[in-house]
Protein backbone atom coordinates (compact mmCIF):
# COMPACT_ATOMS: atom_id res chain seq x y z
CA UNK A 1 0.00 0.00 0.00
CA UNK A 2 1.36 3.24 -0.73
CA UNK A 3 2.64 5.84 2.04
CA UNK A 4 0.76 9.04 1.92
CA UNK A 5 0.48 12.38 4.03
CA UNK A 6 -2.05 15.14 3.92
CA UNK A 7 -1.63 18.53 2.84
CA UNK A 8 -4.57 21.02 3.81
CA UNK A 9 -4.46 24.70 2.17
CA UNK A 10 -7.87 26.21 2.99
CA UNK A 11 -10.26 23.78 1.95
CA UNK A 12 -7.98 21.69 -0.20
CA UNK A 13 -6.96 18.67 0.95
CA UNK A 14 -4.21 16.89 -0.92
CA UNK A 15 -2.69 13.55 -0.30
CA UNK A 16 0.98 13.54 -1.37
CA UNK A 17 3.60 10.85 -1.66
CA UNK A 18 5.48 10.44 2.08
CA UNK A 19 9.35 10.30 2.20
CA UNK A 20 10.10 13.36 0.16
CA UNK A 21 10.62 16.77 1.62
CA UNK A 22 7.54 18.87 1.38
CA UNK A 23 9.34 20.90 -1.03
CA UNK A 24 9.12 18.58 -3.47
CA UNK A 25 5.55 18.13 -2.51
CA UNK A 26 4.63 21.43 -2.73
CA UNK A 27 6.09 21.81 -6.26
CA UNK A 28 4.34 18.73 -7.30
CA UNK A 29 1.04 20.40 -6.30
CA UNK A 30 2.51 23.51 -7.76
CA UNK A 31 2.11 25.61 -4.45
CA UNK A 32 4.85 28.82 -4.09
CA UNK A 33 6.41 28.07 -1.12
CA UNK A 34 6.66 31.88 -0.86
CA UNK A 35 3.07 31.77 -0.91
CA UNK A 36 2.30 29.73 2.53
CA UNK A 37 3.96 28.99 5.93
CA UNK A 38 3.87 24.94 6.88
CA UNK A 39 2.58 24.19 10.31
CA UNK A 40 2.68 20.67 11.45
CA UNK A 41 1.28 19.92 14.78
CA UNK A 42 0.73 23.38 15.44
CA UNK A 43 4.41 24.06 15.10
CA UNK A 44 6.01 25.92 12.06
CA UNK A 45 8.38 24.14 9.46
CA UNK A 46 10.59 24.66 7.02
CA UNK A 47 10.37 23.17 3.49
CA UNK A 48 13.21 20.52 3.71
CA UNK A 49 11.55 18.72 6.33
CA UNK A 50 10.41 15.24 5.36
CA UNK A 51 7.33 13.89 5.30
CA UNK A 52 6.37 11.01 7.74
CA UNK A 53 3.62 8.50 6.68
CA UNK A 54 0.18 9.26 8.22
CA UNK A 55 0.81 13.31 9.38
CA UNK A 56 -0.91 15.93 8.16
CA UNK A 57 0.69 19.58 6.96
CA UNK A 58 -1.44 22.89 7.10
CA UNK A 59 -0.76 25.11 4.89
CA UNK A 60 -1.54 28.63 6.17
CA UNK A 61 -2.13 31.20 3.14
CA UNK A 62 0.36 34.50 3.59
CA UNK A 63 -1.26 36.45 0.92
CA UNK A 64 -3.81 39.49 1.82
CA UNK A 65 -5.06 41.47 -0.76
CA UNK A 66 -7.48 44.55 -0.97
CA UNK B 1 17.53 23.69 8.37
CA UNK B 2 19.37 24.85 11.03
CA UNK B 3 19.42 28.11 13.01
CA UNK B 4 21.59 30.63 11.84
CA UNK B 5 21.81 31.96 15.19
CA UNK B 6 21.92 29.14 17.50
CA UNK B 7 21.93 26.26 15.29
CA UNK B 8 19.00 25.27 17.04
CA UNK B 9 15.98 23.69 14.30
CA UNK B 10 14.83 26.67 11.96
CA UNK B 11 10.92 27.09 12.29
CA UNK B 12 11.37 29.63 8.93
CA UNK B 13 13.74 29.92 6.08
CA UNK B 14 14.01 33.33 4.81
CA UNK B 15 15.70 32.89 1.73
CA UNK B 16 16.26 36.43 0.47
CA UNK B 17 18.33 36.93 3.81
CA UNK B 18 20.06 33.83 3.50
CA UNK B 19 18.73 32.99 6.77
CA UNK B 20 16.77 30.75 8.77
CA UNK B 21 15.76 31.14 12.36
CA UNK B 22 14.25 29.07 15.50
CA UNK B 23 11.41 29.94 16.96
CA UNK B 24 13.18 32.07 19.76
CA UNK B 25 15.51 33.97 17.73
CA UNK B 26 12.90 35.19 15.00
CA UNK B 27 10.49 36.44 17.49
CA UNK B 28 13.66 38.60 18.56
CA UNK B 29 15.29 39.46 15.35
CA UNK B 30 11.68 40.62 14.00
CA UNK B 31 11.03 43.52 16.33
CA UNK B 32 14.65 44.22 16.49
CA UNK B 33 14.54 44.91 13.24
CA UNK B 34 11.77 46.77 13.39
CA UNK B 35 13.06 49.09 15.91
CA UNK B 36 16.27 49.44 13.52
CA UNK B 37 13.72 51.15 10.71
CA UNK B 38 12.05 52.91 13.03
CA UNK B 39 15.15 54.97 13.62
CA UNK B 40 16.91 54.76 10.38
CA UNK B 41 13.81 55.97 8.42
CA UNK B 42 13.43 58.57 11.79
CA UNK B 43 9.48 57.25 11.93
CA UNK B 44 8.89 58.35 15.51
CA UNK B 45 10.39 58.55 19.12
CA UNK B 46 9.09 57.29 22.72
CA UNK B 47 7.97 60.40 23.33
CA UNK B 48 5.57 60.32 20.50
CA UNK B 49 1.75 59.01 20.45
CA UNK B 50 1.47 56.37 17.86
CA UNK B 51 -2.04 55.84 16.41
CA UNK B 52 -1.67 51.95 14.85
CA UNK B 53 -5.03 51.09 12.27
CA UNK B 54 -6.16 47.97 12.82
CA UNK B 55 -8.05 46.07 10.94
CA UNK B 56 -7.78 42.29 12.87
CA UNK B 57 -5.45 40.78 10.08
CA UNK B 58 -2.03 39.47 10.85
CA UNK B 59 -0.22 42.42 9.78
CA UNK B 60 -1.64 45.04 11.84
CA UNK B 61 -2.22 43.44 15.14
CA UNK B 62 1.60 42.26 14.79
CA UNK B 63 2.61 45.77 14.15
CA UNK B 64 0.56 47.08 17.50
CA UNK B 65 1.98 44.04 19.27
CA UNK B 66 5.54 44.44 18.37
CA UNK B 67 5.27 48.61 19.26
CA UNK B 68 3.58 47.48 22.89
CA UNK B 69 6.69 45.12 23.22
CA UNK B 70 9.36 47.93 21.85
CA UNK B 71 7.64 50.31 24.70
CA UNK B 72 5.93 52.67 22.24
CA UNK B 73 2.76 54.54 23.57
CA UNK B 74 0.61 52.95 20.64
CA UNK B 75 -3.15 52.38 20.67
CA UNK B 76 -5.22 51.25 18.13
CA UNK B 77 -7.74 52.55 15.68
CA UNK B 78 -10.34 49.62 14.38
CA UNK B 79 -13.17 51.29 11.66
CA UNK B 80 -16.32 49.37 11.86
CA UNK B 81 -16.91 49.25 7.70
CA UNK B 82 -20.31 46.85 8.34
CA UNK B 83 -19.08 43.94 5.76
CA UNK B 84 -21.10 41.26 7.23
CA UNK B 85 -22.67 39.67 3.74
CA UNK B 86 -22.21 36.01 4.09
CA UNK B 87 -19.20 35.42 6.42
CA UNK B 88 -19.67 38.22 8.95
CA UNK B 89 -16.04 39.82 7.84
CA UNK B 90 -16.67 42.91 9.71
CA UNK B 91 -17.60 41.49 13.44
CA UNK B 92 -15.58 39.15 13.32
CA UNK B 93 -12.17 41.48 12.90
CA UNK B 94 -13.40 43.86 15.33
CA UNK B 95 -14.15 41.17 17.91
CA UNK B 96 -10.81 39.50 17.46
CA UNK B 97 -9.06 43.75 17.81
CA UNK B 98 -11.02 43.56 21.20
CA UNK B 99 -10.09 40.69 22.19
CA UNK B 100 -5.85 41.44 21.28
CA UNK B 101 -6.71 44.85 22.47
CA UNK B 102 -8.52 44.09 25.92
CA UNK B 103 -6.09 41.28 26.54
CA UNK B 104 -2.99 43.53 26.81
CA UNK B 105 -4.48 46.05 27.87
CA UNK B 106 -4.28 48.71 25.26
CA UNK B 107 -6.85 51.18 24.21
CA UNK B 108 -8.50 51.44 20.92
CA UNK B 109 -10.57 53.77 19.12
CA UNK B 110 -13.41 52.40 17.46
CA UNK B 111 -15.18 54.21 14.58
CA UNK B 112 -18.44 52.62 13.29
CA UNK B 113 -19.72 53.62 9.69
CA UNK B 114 -23.22 52.73 10.63
CA UNK B 115 -23.62 54.49 13.83
CA UNK B 116 -21.43 57.24 13.20
CA UNK B 117 -22.44 57.56 9.26
CA UNK B 118 -25.97 55.70 9.27
CA UNK B 119 -24.27 53.90 6.43
CA UNK B 120 -22.03 50.42 5.91
CA UNK B 121 -19.56 50.34 3.14
CA UNK B 122 -21.27 48.02 1.21
CA UNK B 123 -24.32 50.69 0.77
CA UNK B 124 -22.08 53.28 0.69
CA UNK B 125 -20.18 52.01 -2.37
CA UNK B 126 -23.63 51.21 -4.49
CA UNK B 127 -24.83 54.24 -3.82
CA UNK B 128 -22.10 55.99 -5.24
CA UNK B 129 -20.54 56.53 -8.52
CA UNK B 130 -17.07 56.27 -6.69
CA UNK B 131 -17.53 52.48 -5.46
CA UNK B 132 -20.55 51.11 -7.40
CA UNK B 133 -18.13 48.64 -9.65
CA UNK B 134 -14.71 48.93 -7.28
CA UNK B 135 -15.87 49.18 -3.44
CA UNK B 136 -12.11 48.72 -2.64
CA UNK B 137 -11.68 52.47 -3.62
CA UNK B 138 -14.77 53.54 -1.60
CA UNK B 139 -13.15 51.72 1.73
CA UNK B 140 -9.35 53.08 0.97
CA UNK B 141 -11.11 56.75 1.08
CA UNK B 142 -13.13 55.76 3.93
CA UNK B 143 -10.35 54.65 6.10
CA UNK B 144 -7.94 57.63 4.99
CA UNK B 145 -10.39 60.47 5.98
CA UNK B 146 -11.31 58.33 9.34
CA UNK B 147 -7.84 57.64 10.16
CA UNK B 148 -6.71 61.49 9.84
CA UNK B 149 -9.93 62.31 11.61
CA UNK B 150 -8.87 60.02 14.72
CA UNK B 151 -5.41 60.74 14.57
CA UNK B 152 -6.43 65.05 14.71
CA UNK B 153 -9.15 64.85 17.12
CA UNK B 154 -6.82 62.74 20.05
CA UNK B 155 -3.44 64.38 19.62
CA UNK B 156 -1.65 61.82 17.49
CA UNK B 157 1.67 62.44 16.45
CA UNK B 158 2.00 60.07 13.85
CA UNK B 159 -0.49 57.42 12.49
CA UNK B 160 1.01 53.45 11.64
CA UNK B 161 -0.07 51.20 9.38
CA UNK B 162 0.63 47.85 8.74
CA UNK B 163 1.71 47.85 4.96
CA UNK B 164 4.42 45.05 4.84
CA UNK B 165 7.04 44.72 1.55
CA UNK B 166 4.74 42.11 -0.21
CA UNK B 167 1.83 45.37 -0.34
CA UNK B 168 4.73 47.79 -1.28
CA UNK B 169 5.90 45.73 -3.80
CA UNK B 170 2.42 45.39 -5.25
CA UNK B 171 1.70 48.83 -5.45
CA UNK B 172 5.15 49.55 -7.02
CA UNK B 173 4.66 47.51 -9.27
CA UNK B 174 1.02 48.54 -10.52
CA UNK B 175 1.75 52.22 -10.49
CA UNK B 176 5.02 51.45 -12.47
CA UNK B 177 2.97 49.06 -14.74
CA UNK B 178 1.07 52.29 -15.17
CA UNK B 179 3.97 54.73 -15.16
CA UNK B 180 1.68 56.67 -12.48
CA UNK B 181 4.37 59.29 -11.27
CA UNK B 182 2.14 61.56 -8.67
CA UNK B 183 1.41 58.16 -6.99
CA UNK B 184 5.41 56.60 -7.65
CA UNK B 185 6.38 60.03 -6.38
CA UNK B 186 4.33 59.65 -2.88
CA UNK B 187 5.36 55.86 -2.17
CA UNK B 188 7.50 56.18 1.24
CA UNK B 189 7.67 54.37 4.14
CA UNK B 190 7.53 57.80 6.00
CA UNK B 191 5.05 60.45 4.80
CA UNK B 192 5.25 63.70 6.60
CA UNK B 193 3.06 65.65 8.47
CA UNK B 194 1.76 68.54 5.78
CA UNK B 195 -1.29 70.87 6.21
CA UNK B 196 -3.38 69.07 8.55
CA UNK B 197 -2.76 65.38 7.55
CA UNK B 198 -1.28 63.62 10.20
CA UNK B 199 2.63 62.07 9.20
CA UNK B 200 2.32 58.26 8.02
CA UNK B 201 3.96 55.71 8.72
CA UNK B 202 4.82 51.89 7.50
CA UNK B 203 7.08 50.17 9.93
CA UNK B 204 6.99 46.67 8.45
CA UNK B 205 8.02 47.83 4.90
CA UNK B 206 10.94 45.37 5.18
CA UNK B 207 9.52 42.52 6.10
CA UNK B 208 7.28 39.95 3.75
CA UNK B 209 4.37 38.54 4.28
CA UNK B 210 5.51 35.75 5.20
CA UNK B 211 7.53 36.94 8.17
CA UNK B 212 4.21 38.75 9.11
CA UNK B 213 2.36 35.49 9.66
CA UNK B 214 4.69 33.54 10.82
CA UNK B 215 5.10 36.17 13.37
CA UNK B 216 1.69 35.93 14.58
CA UNK B 217 1.52 32.13 14.38
CA UNK B 218 4.65 32.50 16.70
CA UNK B 219 3.70 34.90 18.95
CA UNK B 220 -0.17 32.83 19.10
CA UNK B 221 -2.41 35.76 17.54
CA UNK B 222 -5.21 35.03 16.32
CA UNK B 223 -6.26 36.94 13.09
CA UNK B 224 -8.89 37.19 10.86
CA UNK B 225 -7.96 34.52 8.59
CA UNK B 226 -10.57 35.12 5.60
CA UNK B 227 -9.80 37.36 3.00
CA UNK B 228 -11.90 40.53 2.52
CA UNK B 229 -15.51 39.75 0.42
CA UNK B 230 -14.39 42.58 -1.87
CA UNK B 231 -10.90 41.88 -1.87
CA UNK B 232 -10.58 38.26 -3.81
CA UNK B 233 -9.45 38.42 -7.03
CA UNK B 234 -8.50 42.00 -6.58
CA UNK B 235 -5.73 43.28 -9.02
CA UNK B 236 -3.20 43.47 -6.13
CA UNK B 237 -3.34 39.80 -4.60
CA UNK B 238 -2.80 39.34 -8.73
CA UNK B 239 0.22 41.24 -8.79
CA UNK B 240 1.24 39.74 -5.05
CA UNK B 241 1.15 36.15 -6.48
CA UNK B 242 3.12 37.66 -9.64
CA UNK B 243 5.85 38.87 -7.72
CA UNK B 244 6.12 35.53 -5.53
CA UNK B 245 6.85 33.82 -8.79
CA UNK B 246 9.45 35.79 -9.26
CA UNK B 247 10.79 35.66 -5.87
CA UNK B 248 10.70 31.83 -6.08
CA UNK B 249 13.42 31.66 -8.69
CA UNK B 250 15.27 34.93 -7.14
CA UNK B 251 15.40 35.03 -4.18
CA UNK B 252 15.45 38.42 -2.99
CA UNK B 253 13.99 40.16 -6.15
CA UNK B 254 10.86 41.81 -3.91
CA UNK B 255 13.34 43.26 -1.54
CA UNK B 256 15.19 44.50 -4.23
CA UNK B 257 12.48 45.48 -6.11
CA UNK B 258 10.85 48.09 -3.90
CA UNK B 259 14.28 49.12 -1.61
CA UNK B 260 16.14 50.16 -4.66
CA UNK B 261 13.27 52.06 -5.84
CA UNK B 262 13.40 53.94 -2.81
CA UNK B 263 17.20 54.45 -3.25
CA UNK B 264 16.60 55.31 -6.73
CA UNK B 265 14.23 58.13 -5.63
CA UNK B 266 16.76 59.32 -3.23
CA UNK B 267 19.54 59.99 -5.47
CA UNK B 268 16.94 62.21 -7.65
CA UNK B 269 14.79 59.88 -10.05
CA UNK B 270 12.17 62.14 -9.74
CA UNK B 271 11.89 66.02 -10.00
CA UNK B 272 11.06 67.64 -7.67
CA UNK B 273 6.98 67.20 -6.89
CA UNK B 274 5.33 70.33 -9.14
CA UNK B 275 1.99 71.54 -7.03
CA UNK B 276 0.34 69.52 -10.08
CA UNK B 277 1.72 66.85 -8.39
CA UNK B 278 1.20 67.53 -5.26
CA UNK B 279 -1.56 69.89 -5.03
CA UNK B 280 -2.03 73.13 -2.22
CA UNK B 281 -4.38 72.14 0.60
CA UNK B 282 -7.42 73.84 1.52
CA UNK B 283 -9.94 73.33 4.54
CA UNK B 284 -13.21 70.94 3.89
CA UNK B 285 -16.06 73.26 5.18
CA UNK B 286 -17.69 70.68 6.42
CA UNK B 287 -15.27 68.13 8.53
CA UNK B 288 -12.70 70.35 8.80
CA UNK B 289 -10.59 67.85 7.01
CA UNK B 290 -7.41 68.89 4.22
CA UNK B 291 -8.48 68.20 0.86
CA UNK B 292 -7.42 69.22 -2.74
CA UNK B 293 -10.91 70.42 -3.45
CA UNK B 294 -11.80 74.15 -3.64
CA UNK B 295 -15.12 72.91 -2.07
CA UNK B 296 -16.23 69.79 0.16
CA UNK B 297 -13.50 66.99 0.28
CA UNK B 298 -13.77 63.81 -1.63
CA UNK B 299 -15.28 61.80 1.33
CA UNK B 300 -17.72 64.68 2.00
CA UNK B 301 -19.02 64.48 -1.64
CA UNK B 302 -19.53 60.65 -1.25
CA UNK B 303 -21.64 60.96 1.50
CA UNK B 304 -23.76 63.97 0.66
CA UNK B 305 -23.96 61.98 -2.54
CA UNK B 306 -24.83 59.09 -0.53
CA UNK B 307 -27.76 60.79 1.11
CA UNK B 308 -29.40 62.31 -1.76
Amino acid sequence: MKKTSTIILRDKKYEVKAGSTLRVALRRLEILPESVICVRDGELITEDNILQEGETIKLVSVISGG
Amino acid sequence: MKCKKCGGKAVINMRQHNMGLCKDDFLQWLPEQTQKHIEKQKMFTFDEKILVAVSGGKDSLALWDMLNILGYQADGLYIALGIDEGISYSSESQRLTEEFASARDLNLHVVNMTSDYGIDLPTLAKETKRGRDKPCSSCGLVKRHEMNRIARDFGYDVLATGHNLDDEAATLFSNTLQWNGDYLIRQHPVLAERDGLARKVKPLFRFYEREMAAYTLLRGIEYIYEECPFAEGSTSTQYKELLNQLEHEHPGAKIHFFTKFLSAKKKGLFAEPTTEIVPELHICPSCGQPTSALKLCTFCRMMEKSSS
